[in-house]
């Protein structure tokens, strides 16, 4: 027993945090919104250039072989920045599924992307509108029983608006050649669901911790009845749930990766319990966030929202707090015999 | 980040036991097994009662386990953290009888391994273990609670010996225990958190008044204490006189931290709700099942959370205002969970005879998790703690 990070897994963390702080400030974000382009190739490509978005390939793909514990931790910090391109979901929902992937679709995700250096979009009935699909080679689709592939000149899509401007949503129109197989698919269909839990359960984190950061420093900085307001015992409260939500959400990841990494049996229960926490742990830093700005938390010029809506979107796509309440309970009440203090690990 | 990688594959984080820890577990339950007391004990609020968990501690003792954690020489088994939580889960799980001593051996104890002279862990902790010495807390006083710093009992310095005079309140298990350690102000000329000293007081001194308090399950579980010049010999000090704050906050971090409540006992209290539940589910509103759910995502996370705190003091990290997050997670979640079983129960939520009906037993510990988030300093002073220390807000 050693749920402890090794430092390596700590520089991994810290070297995309400083490289987010610089690269993807508020302002960027606002640009992109903007000019209407939230996908910034520039950014993009330093995070090739970083490793990050082939981080877990095989080493004989280019990539580290690296393992979930370590990519939930970076998602962490992406989710921290508000980082609108779609490295999460390429990291956890591309790169970590292709072992599963049938052998034809395999090879045309592969011939389309290119080393790593292209994006393949996403959609499947938890997720239907895939992100960025203006920006990807090709799009995996998952319906309820077969998974497809389609290169990007094989289908004609429109754009959809998200609540979150960052996020540019797509709904496809027709397709004229796919690329079919159903064989396992229900093994497919488990990992994906679990790792699109566990992607949003760690971008979740991340935004409530960086909700919390805001709110902690506005409330030192707005002053009244003489005094900032973050000495009022109210205000200090109300953040104090919240840091709460977030310590107890974040062992439930890196556990959930953790058992990704193991292959366990459980993972599918313990990405599902990590997004449960993490849902309701973003849900309150959304509340008690705005509330501690004030007026101004209802702004568009406040940053706030920038992480809040983009945390409103991970909440409801992969499975909400409420569909992951569900697949708890179905575990749950179908193994009891494994119920209790032993079944933890 | 490629040049980091290949240390990376070496030290790995592994979340699961070794052969070594499973063996260890193998050994607790079966101790466990052909020890705990098929007949439940007596309420330990009663004075009876009290003297059957006495006798607990002294069977745990000849078993060699009172507290795994402490030196061979002080009784323990020199195991460390992540092995006194194994004990603590195949504990729960063998529904072994409440800890009459727990102010003794998970709050006291660390605080003497700590701050105790030789003489005074060798004296203290062997009758601790033994279950000789029960131990009350003594920290609260009629105008000092959430307010610890305005404690008023005075410990004058009189030769080779102190002179206490005042109130004690609230003291825990005071009703019957044997000892009770707690903060004096022992420079009268002092204020608030300075000139105070952790004194350890025997509870049949003369000049000693103890007055039990009848709780809200009607149980004498805590005390007033009054002090009429009641002599404590010197060697009774722990640490340095005017060091009290300090020793008294480090025992605080043990009671809120992961001492006081390990995980086990919320996830044995999630799994019979759950399993209470499921029984129950026909005649239930759909509602419920959210709570259920959440109970064992959040005792799950707990263990988590505490498994991840351990590895990291073992790691040579220690525990700070931290422990006042965990604090308020465990007492909200334990009355979350007894609140749900009660409705689970519908009608006979209100039968509170254990002969009579098994709905007494959630009726018992319902009432004691209202008292979760009062005591060991309150929910609001934990969130007061957070606010400040760990979010950066002004006091």
């Amino acid at each position: 027993m050693n749920f402890i990070f090794t430092e390596e897994q700590i520089q991994f963390k810290d070297t995309i945090k400083s490289f987010l702080a610089e690269e993807c400030t508020p302002a960027s974000i606002r640009d992109g919104w903007e000019k209407n382009k939230s996908f910034n190739f520039e950014r993009w490509k330093n995070l090739i250039e970083l490793g990050v978005l082939n981080s877990n390939l095989p080493e004989a793909k280019g990539g580290l072989g690296m393992d979930q514990v370590t990519l939930a931790l970076m998602v962490e910090e992406m989710g921290y920045a508000g980082l609108p391109e779609p490295v999460a979901e390429q990291i956890f929902l591309v790169n970590d599924i292709i072992s599963f992937l049938p052998k034809n679709i395999t090879e045309a995700v592969e011939s389309n992307y290119n080393d790593g250096t292209q994006y393949i979009a996403f959609a499947h009935p938890l997720a239907p509108n895939p992100l960025f699909l203006n920006d990807a080679a090709g799009l995996i689709l998952l319906n309820n029983s077969e998974c497809n592939f389609i290169a990007k000149d094989d289908m004609d899509f429109e754009s959809i608006s998200s609540n979150d401007p960052s996020r540019e949503l797509f709904q496809i129109i027709s397709m004229n050649k796919v690329i079919s197989a159903s064989e396992n698919f229900d093994e497919l269909n488990t990992a994906v669901s679990a790792r699109g839990a566990l992607m949003t359960a760690a971008l979740l984190i991340g935004l409530a911790q960086k909700m919390i950061d805001l709110s902690s420093v506005y409330v030192l900085d707005r002053t009244q009845f003489g005094k900032p307001i973050g000495s009022f015992q109210a205000v200090k409260h109300m953040l104090a749930d919240v840091a709460v939500k977030i310590e107890f959400a974040k062992p439930a990841v890196y556990r959930a990766a953790y058992s990704l990494s193991e292959n366990n049996p459980k993972s599918a229960l313990h990405c599902a319990h990590a997004k449960f926490m993490c849902a309701q742990a973003a849900e309150l830093a959304c509340k008690n966030s705005i509330q501690a700005h004030g007026a101004m938390g209802y702004t568009w010029e406040m940053d706030l929202h920038i992480y809040m809506r983009k945390a409103w979107s991970m909440m409801a796509c992969w499975g909400n707090e409420d569909r992951q309440q569900d697949i708890i309970f179905k575990t749950l009440s179908s193994a009891s015999e494994e119920l209790g203090v032993l079944y933890t690990f | 980040m490629h040049s980091l990688k290949k240390e990376m594959q070496i030290l790995k984080m592994k979340i699961n036991f070794t052969n070594e820890q499973n063996a260890f577990r193998d050994e607790v339950r079966t101790w466990l097994k052909s020890n705990v007391p098929e007949t439940p004990l007596l309420s330990l609020d009663t004075k009876e009662g009290f003297e059957q968990h006495r006798q607990w501690e002294k069977t745990l003792n000849q078993g060699n386990w009172s507290m795994v954690t402490w030196p061979k020489e002080y009784g323990g088994r020199g195991l460390d953290l992540i092995e006194w939580l194994i004990f603590e889960e195949e504990y729960y799980r063998a529904d072994a009888p409440t800890r009459v001593n727990q102010n003794g051996v998970f709050l006291l104890g660390p605080t003497l391994m700590e701050f105790g002279t030789h003489e005074q862990k060798s004296k203290f902790l062997n009758a601790m273990a033994t279950g000789d010495h029960i131990w009350a807390q003594g920290w609260s006083e009629p105008g000092a609670g959430s307010d610890m710093a305005a404690i008023r009992t005075t410990a004058v310095l009189e030769g080779d010996h102190y002179k206490i005079n005042g109130q004690k309140t609230w003291s825990s298990r005071a009703a019957y225990a044997d000892w009770t350690f707690g903060l004096f102000r022992t420079d009268l000329d002092s204020e608030r958190h300075r000139g105070l000293s952790f004194i350890l007081v025997p509870l049949d001194l003369p000049g000693i008044t103890v007055r039990p308090i009848p709780q809200l399950d009607g149980e004498p579980g805590f005390a007033e204490i009054y002090f009429d010049d009641v002599k404590v010999p010197v060697e009774n000090l722990l640490g340095g006189d005017g060091e009290g704050w300090k020793i008294a906050m480090a025992t605080a971090g043990f009671e809120r931290g992961l001492m006081l409540r390990s995980p086990a006992r919320f996830q044995q209290t999630a799994a019979k709700l759950l399993e209470l539940y499921l029984a129950n589910q026909d005649h239930c509103s759909p509602m419920i099942q959210a709570k259920v759910v959440e109970a064992w995502a959040q005792s799950e996370s707990y263990a988590l959370s505490i498994y991840h705190t351990a590895s990291k003091m073992l790691a040579g990290g220690s525990i700070g205002s931290e422990s006042s997050l965990g604090k308020i997670f465990w007492s909200e979640l334990d009355h979350m969970m007894h609140q749900t079983a009660l409705k689970i129960l519908g009608a006979s939520a209100e039968l509170s005879q254990e002969s009579q009906n098994d709905a007494a037993k959630w009726i018992k510990g319902f009432m004691f998790s209202y008292a979760g988030p009062i005591y060991a300093g309150t929910n609001e002073i934990q969130k007061n703690i957070i606010a400040e220390r760990l979010l950066g807000l002004p006091r």
